[in-house]
């Protein structure tokens, strides 16, 4: 049945991540944006009272009968995630937690790696977090071009590469990282590797300095001869062996997508909700009501806002697919495509209705330097529709 | 629980709707916009099957689907010819009156006819006037084009009198004789028989008068979110025909040696349109729920949805038409009436400005504005 309606437990989780964003995030925003960086006893106690950007719940859903619940931990994670980007959405990025290596290791990675690699985010520990690396630099949007190289040999492969634009990369514990065993293989030699912090010829070379999402980390990664031992290629060997020639790493890659898509653009919606809501109150403070001046501001703002439900319901149906197990490629990348450029949108015409004002103070012009890269990383708004039109063209066997 | 699955009978009256929009609808839309309207044979296979009387009461012998259901539904019909779905016979926007105000005795009169019905939304500026006299109202102008004007014999006027007051009428051709000013259409919905009312002076009796003042303006409010939401949902169904219409075409069609779907600049114009329609289509499932189950913020979403459809149908029929280049703008493929049918459909069904500058006033006012 067609609904709308959160779950007690969704409500709930949106209720405290709310209260969490507005009272813990929101104070100190402005202020990371300016440092550059979330401090870091602010990181030790948000880590302590067990708040962190979980991604271990995402993943493919089941359609099993057996099952007595419906999964619903990629829905979950959207709401929850549209209420901490509401807050401030590069503190969220950088909240303790597996971040974007999670869902790879999750559907990808054996038993034994899940327990390693995930079990290490304890609010009774110091703050850790994952990360995901896959661009590099002549390697952003076409991933199948990746340059760094694995070459096998005794217990392990040799890594040697950069990565670039790489969020969290410095401070994270392990690094999911991309790499390919032969060029000539193409797609079919891309293997996932998991690279812990501190392995020799594993360094981080430099952290980016940006338009937005400044107190988020963006780091450089450089892999100069390192080795990495077997038992961190993700899913081992049988893993690639068992699928013979069809899945690789570049499957595992795109399989994240699939379902950090969704998040990212619940991301791209708070952003655009938390300034819309800036503005909003704003206006009818400081606005006559009636009058030209009431009239356009009543357009604009009814315009940003029926854009951010439509970003929403888009990220909600990907996410329930998900959740069902159904394939979503195409709805990831529509809602993804649809609240990354809704959200540089929104910010900016919420920046025109506070006019100068907006530059000084405000956080408005800080969410609209955050709201651009929500049109680039994760795949830039060009290839979310090149993989709508693919799945558009498919059935007439067309490839586009 | 969050969930976009259509529940069983959904389903199979989709299945039902959208086989009888690509089997009989499509292949005769040119002729139902040459001739005007739809042949009597069809209307009655469409009345038979139900799709006439979605929305009417269930003591009207109508079918009462809730709204979520009955959006999908008129999708699919309009999947097939938007032109047609709206020249049919049968209560058409006064069933969402009635729907909204069931109790009404006036309405109530109405359960055993079988009119076709016309809505004439006429705020106080139009050049038909509403006076008040000792015995009720008196009309006396031209109004604006209608749906159905041409052949309705049921209608409701929402509008305003002489001292700003709302009113609501409903008149019956015959008791109340109007007459049917019928111009000279060309862009589109050609089949759905819009024509100016002309009234000379005449009388409406206070047993006409469904409701006035606040009265009247809830009534009218509540059945013109109904009203928006399914014709927004008709466009979604223009929007998926022109989509898939265009994307069959794009993937067949070659020039530089290959299928033009390969070129970017097409490919993504059809990512693009999906998109859109997708967003169209999730807003207006949302905005029917939300009216379904009376939330206090439906008349606001109701507003969103058909101005984000509206924006949508054109931008997506008139993709459609680019894509096709000079072959979609010649009538050899449907693509150039979808487009004209779409521009059409959003003359009839309020301002997008109007749209934005209400649900806004919703949002900062909490209610609409006196204009």
């Amino acid at each position: 049945m067609i609904s709308y309606e959160l779950e007690p437990q969704q409500q709930q989780v949106k209720e405290i991540v709310h209260w969490f964003a507005e009272n813990e995030m929101r104070p100190i925003s402005m202020l990371a944006d300016k440092l550059a960086n979330v401090p870091d006893d602010w990181l030790r106690k948000v880590n302590n009272i067990g708040i962190s950007m979980s991604t271990s719940t995402l993943g493919e859903g089941s359609k099993s009968e057996g099952q007595k619940k419906e999964r619903q931990g990629n829905r979950l994670a959207v709401i929850a995630t549209e209420e901490l980007a509401w807050g401030d959405a590069a503190i969220a990025l950088t909240l303790p937690g597996p971040g974007l290596g999670g869902p790879p290791i999750q559907h990808s990675g054996t038993p034994e790696q899940k327990q390693r690699f995930l079990s290490i985010f304890s609010r009774d520990e110091e703050p850790r977090w994952g990360a995901y690396a896959l661009t590099e630099p002549e390697a952003g949007s076409d991933v199948s071009g990746i340059q760094t190289t694995a070459v096998k040999t005794k217990g392990g492969y040799i890594l040697n590469g950069q990565k670039i634009f790489i969020t969290n990369g410095k401070r994270a514990s392990w690094v999911v990282a991309f790499a390919t065993i032969n060029k000539e293989l193409g797609r079919a030699g891309h293997r996932a590797f998991v690279v812990e912090k501190g392995t020799p010829g594993f360094s981080c070379s430099r952290v980016a300095h940006k338009m937005g999402l400044r107190a988020s980390e963006t780091a450089e990664l450089v892999f100069e001869d390192c080795f990495v031992p077997d038992e961190n290629l993700l899913g081992g060997e049988e893993y690639y062996e068992s699928k013979g020639s069809g899945p690789s790493g570049f499957r595992v890659a795109m399989k994240t997508f699939d379902t950090t898509r969704p998040i990212i653009a619940a991301m791209a919606t708070g952003i655009a909700r938390g300034a819309y809501e800036y503005t909003i109150d704003l206006i009818k403070k400081e606005y006559p009501l009636h009058g030209r001046q009431f009239q356009m501001a009543a357009e604009t703002l009814a315009s940003i806002q029926q854009s951010i439900e439509a970003a929403r319901l888009l990220t909600w149906e990907s996410a329930w697919k998900a959740d069902l197990g159904l394939p979503n490629a195409k709805e990831a990348a529509m809602c993804k495509a649809f609240a990354g450029k809704m959200a540089l949108e929104s910010t900016s015409k919420c920046l025109e209705l506070l006019g100068p004002i907006g530059l000084e103070n405000h956080i408005v012009e800080k969410m609209y330097r955050d709201a651009k890269i929500f049109d680039i990383f994760e795949g830039t708004n060009q290839i979310q529709q090149l993989i709508v039109a693919r799945h558009l063209y498919e059935p007439f066997g067309i490839r586009v | 629980m969050i969930s976009f699955m259509p529940n069983e009978d959904e389903i199979s009256f989709v299945d039902v709707a959208k086989s009888f929009a690509i089997e009989h609808l499509r292949p005769r839309s040119r002729l139902i916009e040459e001739t005007g309207e739809v042949p009597d044979d069809m209307a009655g296979k469409l009345q038979e099957l139900g799709f006439t009387t979605l929305e009417l009461l269930e003591s009207f012998d109508g079918l009462e689907l809730p709204l979520v259901s009955q959006v999908q539904v008129l999708e699919a019909l309009s999947f097939g010819d938007l032109a047609a779905v709206q020249g049919l016979p049968g209560f058409n926007e006064t069933a969402s009156f009635i729907r909204a105000n069931p109790e009404n005795p006036l309405f109530v009169s109405l359960k055993d006819k079988r009119p076709t019905g016309s809505l004439l939304v006429n705020p106080f500026h139009h050049s038909l006037t509403i006076q008040t006299n000792r015995n009720g109202y008196r009309l006396n102008g031209v109004s604006i084009p209608v749906k159905m004007g041409e052949v309705s014999t049921l209608l409701i006027i929402a509008g305003v009198d002489e001292n700003r007051e709302d009113v609501l009428l409903l008149l019956e051709k015959e008791t109340h004789q109007w007459k049917s000013v019928i111009g000279d259409r060309r862009l589109g919905l050609l089949a759905s028989k819009c024509a100016r009312l002309q009234f000379d002076q005449l009388e409406v009796p206070e047993d006409c008068v469904l409701a006035r003042g606040e009265a009247a303006r809830q009534v009218t409010r509540d059945a013109l979110a109904r009203i928006r939401i399914l014709e927004a949902a008709k466009e979604v169904g223009t929007m998926a025909a022109a989509l898939a219409y265009a994307t069959e075409y794009t993937a067949g069609r070659k020039a530089f040696g290959q299928e033009i779907a390969k070129f970017q600049g097409v490919s993504f114009t059809a990512a693009q349109m999906a998109i859109q329609t997708q967003g169209a289509r999730n807003l207006v499932w949302h905005a029917a729920k939300k009216l379904d189950d009376q939330e206090p913020d439906a008349i606001q979403a109701s507003l969103s949805a058909l101005h984000f459809a509206h924006r949508a149908v054109r931008f997506v029929t008139d993709s459609a038409v680019q894509l096709l280049g000079g072959h979609g703008y010649v009538q050899d493929h449907p693509v150039e009436k979808w487009m004209r049918d779409a521009q059409a459909q959003v003359n009839l069904w309020e301002s997008e400005t109007e749209l934005l500058v209400k649900s806004g006033e919703y949002l900062l006012l909490g209610k609409e504005g006196n204009g």
